[in-house]
């Protein structure tokens, strides 16, 4: 069983991070891993896109369109984006926040609403959550918390620095909850 | 110790455990990280090139001295390369000499999606391509091993989703580096007629043996009555195709897909389904040797892009005649705009362009455009072309002499320049041809993640004045000043004059890193609403990505993105645009411009 997750958001927010830790949580707890960087022009404040798969033997290192068990939203629009490679009863798990894109303004609730249609919608106030904290630098590892509970992978970050540790385990409550 | 190591990082890994003592190459995605990789290692000669043409030389010609050589480029890299590569065919070498490409189907950060396999057909250089990153690890090390022991050089040829993915990989440690002493053959080495004639028919004889070795890097799984003749990526693939869709089949991987063996005929039986990235290299090869196939030439797996487990399974299905239908991709509830990328906040380039719009409004301008990060000066509508390195000048310079009502402004980055415009540079001179040519000096390769470029020893102005053209010198964060050098640089042009223009300033985000290590915090700017009257100027001609059009048309400048540039403040026409300490923006400028 190979378990398909695709990491997404902007330039500059931490997506090829967070999709490296899970895969150092999955290598940590035994799986084969293949992360792929799909998608980014290595410059900021474009569409990132990481897919990460683990399990017994991973070949392929990209995930299909609905064939995900997870989407990993750190930003709101590029959920969106990614809707096409949630399999059927598969998780979106979204980053409360939204990326404007220069003179194409969007209506936030329009797409909080829009994403809620979805029933197996996760909202996560990551963004508030790291600010609260501190840094908005630590969205991702709040991500990464609820990620890490969800797939069964919190036991294996004892490599997270403490700080991050700090806001993963803010996530990995939420995900308890 | 199994690490999660990147294709491109295992490549390097390999390397180091063979002994390579030179390495060169010329950044490009997605092969970069192979030299950043090796350049960790002081104990040999690493070196980012000029460009790939000089990279290759500068490992062929250690190879020739007997030194263990590779060289890395990204799949285009090999065209501008592919002069020596050839020669390197004909004169075979003394200590091993890899050549790594890395192609990018799909064209992820590329002009042209061409498949670097044809180039060992074409030069008779085998190609071997690993299909994950231990298995580039080891084909690495090999192929640097198979090219000295063949005196023949080798190509290893990556692609997107090999060296941009990261996998577990069990990596031995470095050897140490083979260093070589040159000795004299100059029936090999000095390819006049006489000589290369002899070289020719050494080398007919030689890919014969080559082939032969090609039938060792062939593996097969599964015993099946379907054939599935698979080599790289596509391996991984139709593995997981051929068990989704519970086919009984026999997979045969050709590790080494250039040239194909002969032997591989005693393992097909009936047709062969053929899973590759890229074009139908294997295929092509295996009709050539009376294989019926079911691959890309016939539409059963699609000939652009890149492969993903889908179109495998799809493609496998028809060829078999399956009937498999997959369930479709769910519909975003509701469609996001496009993001596409833009200048990072703050980036010179960013005030580059704003001055040369306004300096050439009322101007009948051709904006010849280039490869890097200023090709985004498309979403202003200041980039006419953009096709080569180089394509700015060359391409300028064809356009000027073909239509003379056109004002051509050439946009041309550090890097690029240095790589593939210094020939034009002569040109221009020689000919007379009148055009700008505005050098956007960023003091690095930043569209690659930032390596060194030559400016900061060799300025360009130098050269412009060494070959004698007139020049100008242009700061982007200081608007005002930059719009009035570059209607200067203008009427040059239109006065029959080649210019060039250096705009020169470090890329912001080399500079915010050089800041926070310094412990410097770059000021934020803001919008004072009740002075904003919603002209647009700043979201809509400077373009900046950290500012937004509110739904009422004023400007918002999100505070997490601001790198504090001040070019907003500096085109708002209302003075709507503040920041908190203008002292501290001012020393923010200061220390920027020495990044």
């Amino acid at each position: 069983m190979v378990t398909s997750i695709v990491v997404v958001g902007v330039g500059g927010q931490g997506v090829m991070t967070l999709a490296r830790w899970i895969g150092r949580a999955a290598l940590a707890a035994g799986y084969d891993v293949k992360i792929a960087e799909v998608h980014g022009l290595s410059q900021r404040g474009g569409s990132v896109e990481v897919h990460v798969r683990f399990g017994e033997r991973v070949y392929g290192p990209v995930v299909s369109e609905a064939d995900a068990d997870y989407v990993a939203a750190l930003e709101a629009l590029e959920a969106l984006r990614a809707f096409k490679y949630i399999k059927e009863g598969g998780v979106l798990v979204v980053n409360k926040r939204i990326i404007q894109i220069p003179g194409r303004y969007v209506d936030p609730e329009q797409v909080y609403a829009a994403l809620s249609s979805y029933a197996r919608t996760r909202f996560i106030p990551a963004f508030d959550i790291a600010v609260k904290l501190g840094d908005p630098i630590y969205e991702n590892s709040v991500i990464f918390g609820f990620m890490a509970r969800m797939l069964g992978l919190d036991g294996y970050v004892d490599w997270l620095d403490a700080r991050n540790l700090k806001a993963f385990e803010e996530g990995r409550k939420l995900a308890s909850s | 110790m199994r690490h999660l190591l990147l294709g491109n990082e295992a490549i390097a890994y390999g390397a180091l455990s063979a002994g390579v003592a030179v390495a060169a190459g010329y950044p490009g995605t997605p092969s970069s990280e192979i030299i950043e990789t090796l350049e960790e290692y002081k104990d040999r000669f690493v070196e980012w090139a000029t460009n790939e043409k000089t990279a290759v030389e500068m490992a062929y010609g250690a190879a020739l001295a007997g030194a263990r050589a590779l060289a890395a480029m990204k799949h285009v890299g090999l065209n501008v390369a592919a002069d020596p590569l050839h020669s390197a065919a004909y004169t075979g070498v003394v200590g091993g000499f890899l050549i790594v490409t890395a192609d990018d189907p799909n064209m992820w950060s590329s002009q042209n999606e061409q498949d670097s396999r044809w180039y060992g057909l074409q030069s008779y250089i085998p190609v071997l391509e690993p299909s994950e990153p231990q298995e580039a690890f080891k084909m690495a090390k090999e192929g640097l091993l198979l090219s000295e022991s063949l005196e023949h050089p080798v190509m290893l040829r990556s692609v997107t989703r090999l060296s941009h993915v990261r996998a577990p990989v069990d990596v031995e440690p470095p050897a140490p580096p083979k260093f070589g002493k040159f000795s004299r053959n100059m029936e090999k080495y000095v390819l006049v007629p006489q000589n290369a004639r002899a070289r020719r028919a050494d080398l007919l004889k030689k890919w014969e043996r080559i082939a032969d070795i090609a039938a060792r890097f062939i593996s097969v799984e599964g015993d099946g009555p379907v054939t599935v003749v698979t080599s790289g990526v596509g391996y991984l693939y139709a593995v997981e195709a051929v068990e989704r869709l519970r086919v009984k089949a026999t997979i045969i991987k050709a590790s080494m897909s250039v040239p194909l063996p002969r032997k591989i005929l005693d393992l097909i039986r009936g047709d062969a389904v053929v899973v590759e990235e890229g074009d139908p290299v294997v295929e092509t090869q295996l009709r050539i040797l009376g294989v019926r196939t079911r691959g890309k030439l016939d539409g059963f797996f699609p000939r652009m892009g890149e492969l993903s487990l889908r179109s495998v399974i799809e493609g496998v299905s028809k060829a078999l005649n399956l009937g498999v239908k997959l369930p479709e991709p769910p519909r975003p509830p509701l469609q996001p705009p496009p993001r596409p990328p833009y200048f990072c906040p703050g980036c010179p380039h960013m005030g580059t362009f704003y001055a040369l719009k306004l300096a050439a409004a009322g101007h009948n301008v051709v904006w010849s455009g280039d490869i890097g990060c200023y090709t985004l000066g498309i979403n202003t509508g200041q980039q006419d072309l953009a096709t080569h390195m180089g394509s700015s000048v060359g391409l300028g310079m064809g356009i000027a002499v073909a239509d003379k009502e056109k004002l051509v402004i050439a946009t041309i980055g550090d890097s690029t320049f240095y790589h593939a415009a210094l020939p034009q540079l002569v040109d221009l001179k020689t000919k007379r041809i009148p055009m700008v040519v505005v050098i956007m000096d960023n003091e690095y390769t930043a569209m690659t993640g930032g390596q060194p470029s030559p400016s900061k020893l060799i300025p360009a102005e130098k050269l412009a004045e060494a070959v004698g053209l007139k020049h100008y010198a242009m700061d982007p964060a200081d608007l005002k000043k930059s719009i009035e050098v570059a209607k200067k640089a203008i009427a040059d042009a239109k006065s029959g004059e080649p210019v060039v223009v250096v705009s020169r300033r470090p890329c912001i985000l080399e500079a915010y890193r050089t800041a926070r290590r310094s412990g410097v915090r770059p000021p934020k700017y803001y919008v004072v609403a009740d002075k904003c009257k919603a002209c647009g100027i700043c979201y809509n001609v400077l373009r900046c990505y950290a500012i937004t059009r509110l739904p009422d048309g004023k400007a918002w400048i999100d505070p997490s993105l601001c790198n504090g540039c001040s070019m907003c403040a500096q085109v708002c026409p209302y003075d709507a645009i503040k920041t908190e300490d203008p002292e501290r923006a001012r020393k923010w400028l200061e220390l920027w411009s020495r990044a």
